[in-house]
């Protein structure tokens, strides 16, 4: 969505966007293999250092965007801290159980939970999506088909967004009253979710058939406008995350916060 | 028939499956609300991450729609910013794959209100298969976790099954449908 | 002469709907050519030029069968809507995606793009800029620039000019003619003025989509004219037998001393924070009919938009004597009939759509029933009610939502290009009934860029220019003055 907002063009932008892609897959495997809270915490504080600094977008918009942070913190952990299993018990009090144990699984859940979504948000406020679909064309061998069916599609949620409005117009124009209650908000859900999917899907078939109309045609020799390739940024990248791992690990293992190693319920 | 889908076909799964990625991302805080507390009652709105491969394969019936739609919304929700990251995109995989294997089982020939009920209990599995690796859940107290499992399964039913279904009726109405599928033999018949 | 694109026989049905559109239909068309398709709106026009192309059925799915036919190898289709023919967010992108297609080498495809953007006028500081900031002139000469870059032999043209202003109408088909010159092209639309110099052969269709005739400009006008009338299909000259023939007046609003429907002072409108329409004062009487007219662009939607309590506005603004912040319900006073017809029906089928308004009142169902069925017949739209709006032809959707709009007979009605895309039977119909409705003392305000509307309908003018309501003045007194520019027509 970033490409509604003004930014400023910083390295992590010019990041080929596959391979941004594939190490984000990486580190999200090697993150589920992670179980030490303060290794976890470490981890954390250098995402955090990428969102905060050189994603090119103004502060007030990089706070506004965190602010679900915490409650993917609070979901990611609650149950778990709750009524996880554990042994040494702190509160317990009807249903709720809590103990030491699933406290930290809880904790370490939460904090799991907000490096994937910064990581996440890093890559949608640093990647146009036109780049990352050419590039999966040339990096990944993405069909075109799909590639552009992407592409075009993205660039008509912007119009159905403003076609909404235009519905909202003449559902008023026609003097169409509001009811309350259950009814009327599922009254209400059905006059605008039925006409926004025809009118989108009516909108993709045209333009489906307009690319037709310009040869559009899924071979595989056809030439690309931009060509993405690979760059000491890339480099930069990859090493960045080697040292932030190495150093989080080291610290982790020097200086932890807590002395829980491993927040497995049977490790 | 020609084999794979046509252009058309794939590009309104995709604006289908964009429009439930928006949804999917607003989902995100709704669902974070409802869940400070810890007790699942969450669980019965998730069913709604699974609604994207049904509406699309509802619509358009033909082979590989609800795993395209599905990887693809999650796609969306992805670069939309969701406050999942990739894990979203593990998650529409393994959903969309269930609801695939279950309109293939029975070869794409239903689409009634059961199978659309049947392809979200299965994404619902697919889901929790997941989390078991993901989200130490199997550390839950049982009590705890079968309520998620029940609650998640009936939203499932509820969501990405009643709903999609009356949502893709509705949508029949507009005649929109006519547009993305095969035109019957009867209409070919009547050029005779 | 060598045959470009033809077909045989063919038979075309559209897939739940009773009747055939084609039957046993053949056409062909001989390289060179400039080919108009005339015919009243529903036709089938639009879906013809779609099977000359191939796009029916290789790309759309509509049962058809043909004996035989002939697809021209290289072809540019230039549709009516203009958002729905890019599938790239940039000016730059979008050409190349053609260039694409085609295989062009990457290292000359920022020299291609610079070349067909200049082709058509177009200029840019920057050629990366965002396909949503253009006007629609704009975008539509950015369609016509990607359809060149495909190197086609014929082109294909749909109503192109649709949306748009005179200027840009004028400026578009200039270019259209310079580019086809050396080309086979094939033309459907319904306002001719501006491109029957440009043709020579005319084939004309029926409302059941049979050729009626077909043969030279020349020839049709002097020997099918009578055919022309029948079917209601515009001619040049059309007008001016028109207004013989009725012996119509100049419309004279009969105001003495009455009180305004509609009153404005220190009006303004706004779009996203920023102010869009200005009016310092005017007002509306029972029995007027005003023409806003203006560029694209202008604000004119804006103006009927904040009249219709749609967007924020600020200052006064009075029906019958009434503030308008004090009304609750807008719609038992206005009616609204939008520029673009998608997107505003609210029911699912053409007959529910025209009822709906009067279903909310107490009508017995007798009453509706008849009111229902004398709209959808004077408007031709009486084969299709049991269709969805959507699924109707540009015209007949137009018709849909003026019919729609006038059933209930409010006292201020608001119109944003009504009569645009409609064929000269069915704008007469339209533009007649307004004239009854107004002779009844209703207010109409009336978005057109048809100098002719103003001339022989409109009793007075509301010029918008840049956001600004900067004259107001008596339609014969706009028409003295403005009779020496050339004009539409
Ligand atoms: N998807 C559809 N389903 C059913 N009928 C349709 C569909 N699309 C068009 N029609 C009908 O086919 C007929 C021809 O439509 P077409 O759009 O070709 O007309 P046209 O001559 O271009 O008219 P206009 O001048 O108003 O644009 C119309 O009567 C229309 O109602
Ligand atoms: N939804 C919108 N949000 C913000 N600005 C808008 C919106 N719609 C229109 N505008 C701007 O408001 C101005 C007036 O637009 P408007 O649509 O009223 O013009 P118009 O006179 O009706 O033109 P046309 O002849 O093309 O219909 C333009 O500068 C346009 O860019
Ligand atoms: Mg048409
Ligand atoms: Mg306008």
């Amino acid at each position: 969505m970033q490409m509604d907002f003004s930014y400023k063009v910083t390295w992590l932008h010019k990041i080929n966007p596959s391979l941004k892609f594939i190490i984000i897959i990486i580190l999200f495997i090697h993150l589920l293999m992670i179980h030490n809270i303060n290794f976890i915490i470490n981890y954390m504080l250098g995402m955090t250092i990428l969102y905060l600094f050189f994603t090119g977008h103004p502060w007030k918009r990089l706070l506004i965007i965190s602010i679900p942070f915490i409650l993917i913190f609070l979901t990611s952990s609650t149950s778990m801290i709750f009524f996880g299993k554990g042994e040494i018990t702190w509160i317990k009090w009807g249903l709720v159980h809590i103990t030491e144990e699933s406290f930290f699984r809880g904790l370490h859940l939460g904090f799991r939970g907000i490096i994937f979504a910064t990581l996440g948000i890093i890559f949608a406020l640093t990647t146009r999506p036109v780049y990352l679909f050419y590039s999966l064309m040339q990096q990944l061998k993405l069909k075109p088909k799909y590639a552009y069916s992407f592409m075009a599609a993205v660039r008509l949620i912007p119009i159905m967004i403003e076609e909404t409005q235009t519905l909202h117009y003449a559902l008023k124009v026609r003097g169409v009253q509001n009811h309350k209650g259950f009814v009327g908000f599922y009254k209400k859900l059905k006059s605008y979710s039925i006409p926004m999917l025809s009118q989108s899907i009516r909108k993709a078939y045209r333009i489906a058939i307009a690319m037709e109309a310009k040869r559009f045609s899924d071979t595989v020799n056809r030439t690309y406008y931009y060509q993405l390739g690979f760059s000491k940024f890339d480099m930069i990248f990859m090493f960045y995350f080697v040292i932030m791992i190495l150093v989080s690990y080291y610290a982790a293992i020097n200086h932890p916060y807590f002395s829980i190693l491993d927040v497995r319920d049977n490790g | 028939m020609k084999k794979g889908l046509k252009l058309t076909d794939i590009l309104v799964t995709i604006i289908i499956a964009l429009l439930f990625g928006i949804i999917y991302k607003l989902w995100g805080p709704l669902y974070g609300v409802v869940s400070t507390f810890g007790l699942q009652i969450e669980q019965l709105i998730y069913g709604m991450w699974f609604i994207a491969a049904i509406v699309a394969y509802l619509i358009i019936r033909k082979p590989g729609v609800a795993l395209l739609a599905e990887v693809a919304a999650a796609q969306g929700e992805f670069i939309f910013g969701g406050e999942w990251g990739v894990v979203t995109l593990v998650f529409g995989l393994g959903q969309g794959l269930a609801a695939e294997l279950i309109f293939a089982a029975f070869r794409y020939k239903r689409s009634d209100m059961f199978i659309a009920c049947l392809a979200g209990v299965a994404s619902a599995f697919a889901s929790i298969g997941i989390d078991y690796y993901y989200g130490y859940v199997a550390d839950l107290a049982i009590w705890n976790l079968l309520i998620m499992f029940g609650a998640r399964v009936i939203g499932a039913i509820l969501i990405s099954g009643i709903f999609a279904y009356l949502i893709v009726q509705a949508l029949e109405k507009t005649g929109v449908t006519n547009l993305v599928r095969p035109a019957s033999s009867e209409d070919y018949k009547a050029l005779n | 002469m060598t045959t470009i694109a033809s077909i045989t026989n063919m038979r075309l049905k559209f897939p739940g709907v009773e009747s055939l559109l084609f039957k046993d239909f053949s056409l062909s068309l001989n390289k060179g050519e400039k080919v108009l398709i005339l015919g009243p709106s529903g036709s089938g026009k639009s879906t013809l030029l779609q099977v000359l192309t191939g796009l029916v059925p290789d790309a759309v799915e509509i049962p058809m069968k043909a004996e035989e036919k002939i697809i021209p190898e290289s072809w540019g289709f230039l549709f009516q809507d203009p958002d729905t023919q890019f599938c790239m967010p940039y000016v730059d992108e979008e050409i190349a995606f053609v260039l694409e297609n085609l295989q062009t080498p990457r290292e000359q495809m920022e020299s291609s793009i610079h070349y067909y953007l200049h082709q058509v006028g177009l200029t840019f500081d920057n050629i990366h800029t965002k396909i949503q900031t253009l006007s629609g002139g704009m975008k539509q000469r950015l369609a016509i620039a990607s359809v060149l870059a495909l190197e086609p032999e014929v082109l294909f043209l749909d109503e192109p000019t649709a949306m748009l202003d005179p200027k840009g109408t004028q400026s578009v088909w200039d270019t259209l003619k310079d580019i086809g010159k050396d080309k086979t092209v094939v033309i459907v639309e319904h306002k001719i003025e501006q491109i029957v110099d440009f043709v020579d052969r005319i084939i004309l269709l029926n409302e059941n989509g049979e050729i009626i005739a077909d043969g030279s400009k020349r020839k049709i006008f002097d020997q099918y004219k009578h055919v022309l009338i029948e079917q209601g299909i515009w001619y040049p000259g059309v007008w001016d037998e028109y207004i013989q023939v009725n012996r119509k007046e100049f419309p004279i609003s009969n105001k003495v001393n009455e009180k305004p429907n509609l009153h404005l002072a220190e009006f303004a409108g706004y779009r996203e924070k920023s102010k869009k329409i200005d009016v310092k004062e005017a007002d509306a009487y029972p029995g007027e009919w005003i023409t806003v007219l203006g560029p694209n662009g202008a604000g004119k939607s804006t103006l009927l938009l904040g009249l219709m309590n749609l967007i924020k506005t600020k200052g006064s603004y009075y029906i019958l004597d009434q503030n308008h912040r004090k009304i609750k319900n807008f719609s038992d006073y206005v009616s609204f009939v939008f520029q673009n017809p998608e997107f505003q029906f609210i029911t699912n089928t053409v007959f529910d759509e025209v009822a709906y308004s009067i279903q909310l009142e107490d009508w017995s169902e007798e009453q509706v029933l008849t009111r229902v069925n004398q709209l959808l017949n004077l408007y031709q739209l009486e084969a299709h009610k049991q269709k969805h709006p959507y699924q109707l032809s540009m015209g007949q959707k137009r018709r849909l939502s003026f019919a729609a709009a006038i059933i209930k007979e409010q006292p201020i009605l608001l119109l944003d290009e009504p009569t645009f895309g409609q064929d000269a039977k069915n704008t007469f119909a339209i533009l007649e009934q307004l004239e009854r409705l107004r002779l009844q003392g209703t207010t109409v305000i009336m978005v057109t860029h048809d100098l002719q509307i103003v001339n022989h309908f409109a009793t007075k003018v509301w010029y918008i220019s840049n956001g600004k309501l900067v004259e107001e003045c008596s339609a014969s007194n706009y028409t003295k003055n403005n009779q020496k520019q050339p004009a539409m027509s």
